[in-house]
């Protein structure tokens, strides 16, 4: 559990609600894009768009590659993966328990017939 | 592990586990209420111990917390269904979670000499009063779903 950095997935869930950002992510996802692209996709200005950009960079989901002037971005999917292993986490975890709670029903059932307390 | 075990991961967003175990549904499901018997099992190893409380009332509120060497873990949360000998559902709420409330159903299906349980583990739906921070995990898992299934 201790592998949850709180901070970090705070800036992660901070990026994720905000409705525009989860927009550009999606297109992310297509392909890569420009900033100026994405400002034309969604009909927001150069600074508007480029401010929320910043937010997805600073939660590690968005990576910047400049060449020349041109600045192309591409969605790193791997910090939701990240938030996504609490589903791991419990899968094992759960798997565990139910394991350990017919250990503990069948124990307590021989206990219950040969113990010596009743 | 001596009964067949079925484990779906991640399918939609939740966790699903099933497991058969040869007993009947009176005992499983006290097993899940009576909170000393709940700290017997839920338990993070052969060695760490847990304690357990619990009220167990629709609304009722329970905590386990289960303690390892280098301190205690609390796992919590609020029954919301409780129909003896089928169907348990509370909330869950954990560091694991990132302390989000998350949802457990428990469902018991009794046969002539075992009983299989069916754990469901997911977020929680979404609802109007939850936290920005509650909608920007669901947004996130939504979208990494989405992703996925791509």
């Amino acid at each position: 559990m201790d592998e949850y950095q709180a901070t970090h997935l705070d800036a992660l869930f901070g990026a994720m609600s905000d409705a525009t950002r989860r927009a550009i992510l999606a297109r992310l996802a297509q392909s890569d894009a420009r900033v100026t692209d994405l400002a034309s996709a969604f009909t927001i200005s150069l600074n508007s768009t480029s401010k929320h950009i910043r937010v997805l960079e600073r939660a590690g989901l968005v990576t910047r590659n400049v060449q020349g002037r041109e600045h192309m971005l591409s969605l790193n999917a791997g910090p939701m993966a990240e938030a996504a292993g609490w589903l791991e986490f419990y899968r094992q975890f759960w798997t565990d328990r139910l394991a350990a709670l017919e250990d503990f029903v069948v124990k307590k059932r021989h206990t219950d017939k040969h113990g010596s307390k009743q | 592990m001596t009964q067949a075990q079925t484990t779906v991961a991640s399918e939609g967003g939740k966790v699903v586990v099933k497991r058969t175990i040869p007993a009947t549904v009176d005992e499983l499901f006290d097993a899940w209420l009576d909170p000393e018997s709940l700290a017997q099992w839920m338990r993070p190893g052969t060695d760490a111990l847990s304690t357990a409380m619990v009220d167990a009332r629709v609304g009722g509120a329970f905590e386990v917390l289960m303690h390892y060497p280098d301190g205690p873990r609390r796992h919590h949360g609020e029954y919301r269904v409780i129909e003896r000998n089928r169907k348990l559902v509370f909330t869950w709420i954990s560091d694991a979670t990132h302390h989000a409330e998350t949802l457990v159903t428990v469902d018991f299906h009794p046969a002539l000499s075992s009983t299989e349980i069916v754990l469901t583990h997911e977020r929680m739906p979404d609802h109007d009063a939850g936290l920005n921070h509650n909608r920007g995990w669901t947004a996130a898992l939504q979208l990494l779903e989405n992703l996925l299934a791509r």
